[in-house]
């Protein structure tokens, strides 16, 4: 029971500093909001890597000279740039989880949770912005370096693999970070449709509670520690990608 | 798609016949002929725009002639109807281009090793040494670890030649190899492509360079204005041509005495 013994020892510190954390004594509320942090890393930890993956492919679509497969991208990346992630996601949840549900036949045999609708909605948001990002990098790789890859039997793919990509991750990773810090704060969103994220889980302890600040004090905290990391892990790579005697 | 072994050494590499191309109204080539032996070193002199990069081009499958014959090592080249046949082609064809365009984001050695690896699928410990004696060769063997913008340009193009010989061509195309390079670092590149004619690759020069085009080449072609005015021997264009416009080329690039290799004629 040492664990019991710090959570008491903390409320009563900060009890002292007039915060009453004492629902973390709880059994109940202390969970959902434990389980409100793990749901947030959790949907941070599978959301990056969907936007950077879709963002790529975005990205060598958006670069594509074949125009059924830049034009429909192309749409999609307006489209969600220019609309707010909210509406998005109540659109997705709302509209299309309802077409997948009478397609399977009734709710309960639809396979898509609302945790995955967060997950499509911001990862292909975030992928939207990595994809024009990249794009910018891909155009500025140099027509004669691509023409010298042609020339030794590359194929577009393979240009596309091997050089502009690598290229264009370079020239694109300060907005990449940009943008996956703010992947993290729109997970957030998940809050709109029932996903116990911690937002979420949060309102849901408060309103029992009435301790706002106390919470909003570690909710903000929390997010600043993520965005940090991600910024330090985002340095990091660009560090070890760099290239000696280039200008990137 | 390999060609059948030649046998014998006057064996035609590159034929290209009544060679037709235009770029939308601009008609570029306007009825090319060439004949290339291998094992030969062959280059092609002419003013700007006359259409010397682009004959290179044809030859490598880069662009497509509206008409007209192109062999290639055996292949059809005019004939080819898909991409993918295209490349094939490639692989067998260096190219080295005024540019080096070498891949900033890789060293020296990962330049050479990416083709032969990634492209054709070879041996990654075989390459690894076949590059590495490819440096030797270009005289950069301690370069193997520098990445391209930590070299010279004439480094840069060494590297560039290395990595088109990597991929074990039947015969490589150079075009203007040397025209951006600072004048000291002309020599070094030009001491490569010696090596290589000596060597007895087949070689085909876009060059500026006349007096190192007379010095290697087996034949030499002048071209003006999409087609080939003239072609022979050195000697019959550089010193005994009949046309004036060739002897005024001739005599304007290397005006200044022909002692050393001249510099600065590239662009
Ligand atoms: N992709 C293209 N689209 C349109 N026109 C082109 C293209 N490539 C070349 N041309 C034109 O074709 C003509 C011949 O070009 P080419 O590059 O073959 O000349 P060149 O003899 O190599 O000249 P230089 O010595 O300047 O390199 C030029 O007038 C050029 O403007
Ligand atoms: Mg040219």
């Amino acid at each position: 029971m040492q664990d019991m013994n710090l959570t008491s020892l903390f409320i009563e510190l900060m009890a002292r500093l007039g915060l009453n954390y004492e629902f973390l004594a709880t059994g109940y509320e202390a969970q959902i909001w434990r389980d409100g942090f793990l749901t947030t890393l959790y949907l941070v930890a599978v959301t990056i890597p969907v936007s950077l993956i879709v963002g790529l492919i975005f990205a060598a679509c958006l670069t594509s000279n074949r125009p059924w497969l830049s034009a429909p991208v192309r749409g999609f990346v307006e489209l969600t740039r220019n609309t707010p992630t909210l509406v998005q996601l109540m659109f997705s949840f709302l509209v299309l989880n309802t077409v997948v549900s009478n397609m399977v036949g009734g709710a309960q045999n639809n396979p898509l949770s609302p945790f995955f609708w967060v997950v499509a909605v911001v990862g292909l948001h975030v992928a939207a912005l990595h994809a024009e990002a990249i794009r910018g990098g891909i155009e500025a790789v140099p027509s004669s370096m691509i023409e010298a890859a042609r020339g030794m039997g590359f194929s577009p793919f393979e240009i596309m693999r091997y050089v502009q990509i690598p290229l264009a991750f370079r020239s694109s990773l300060p907005a990449i970070v940009n943008g996956l810090i703010s992947l993290v704060k729109s997970t957030t969103v998940g809050n709109a449709i029932a996903v116990s994220e911690i937002t979420y889980a949060s309102i849901m302890v408060w309103t029992q509670r009435d301790n706002v600040v106390e919470l909003m004090i570690v909710l903000l905290a929390f997010f600043s520690l993520i965005n940090f990391v991600v910024a330090r892990v985002g340095s990091w790579v660009e560090r070890r990608l760099a290239i000696p005697g280039y200008g990137l | 798609m390999t060609a059948s072994p030649e046998t014998e050494t006057n064996t035609a590499i590159v034929k290209l016949e009544d060679v037709h191309l235009s770029f939308g109204q601009t008609q570029v080539l306007k009825g090319i002929d060439l004949t290339i032996y291998k094992g030969d070193a062959f280059s092609i002199i002419g003013p700007s725009g006359s259409g010397k990069s682009t004959i290179l081009r044809c030859i490598n499958a880069l662009v497509t002639p509206q008409s007209g014959k192109i062999t290639v090592a055996g292949t059809r080249v005019d004939q080819l109807t898909k991409e993918s046949e295209r490349i094939q082609l490639r692989k067998r064809v260096g190219i080295v281009f005024q540019q080096y365009n070498l891949f900033p984001h890789l060293t020296v050695l990962d330049n050479i090793v990416l083709a032969p690896t990634k492209i054709l699928g070879a041996d990654k410990t075989a390459t690894v040494k076949l590059a590495r004696e490819l440096l030797e060769k270009v005289r950069l063997s301690e370069k193997a670890d520098a990445y391209p913008g930590q070299l010279s340009g004439g480094q840069q193009q060494r590297v560039a030649i290395a990595r088109a010989l990597a991929m074990k061509p039947e015969l490589v195309l150079f075009d203007e190899v040397t025209s951006a390079l600072d004048p000291e670092t002309v020599g070094e590149v030009l001491w490569v492509i010696r090596d290589l004619i000596r060597d007895g690759m087949t070689s085909i020069l876009v060059t500026h360079e006349m007096r190192f085009a007379e010095e290697i080449s087996d034949t030499v072609v002048f071209t003006e204005n999409g087609r080939i005015v003239d072609h022979g021997s050195p000697q019959q264009i550089f010193h005994t041509a009949d046309n004036p416009r060739i002897r005024q080329f001739v005599g304007g690039l290397s005006g200044g005495g022909r002692g050393a290799v001249r510099d600065g004629e590239g662009i």
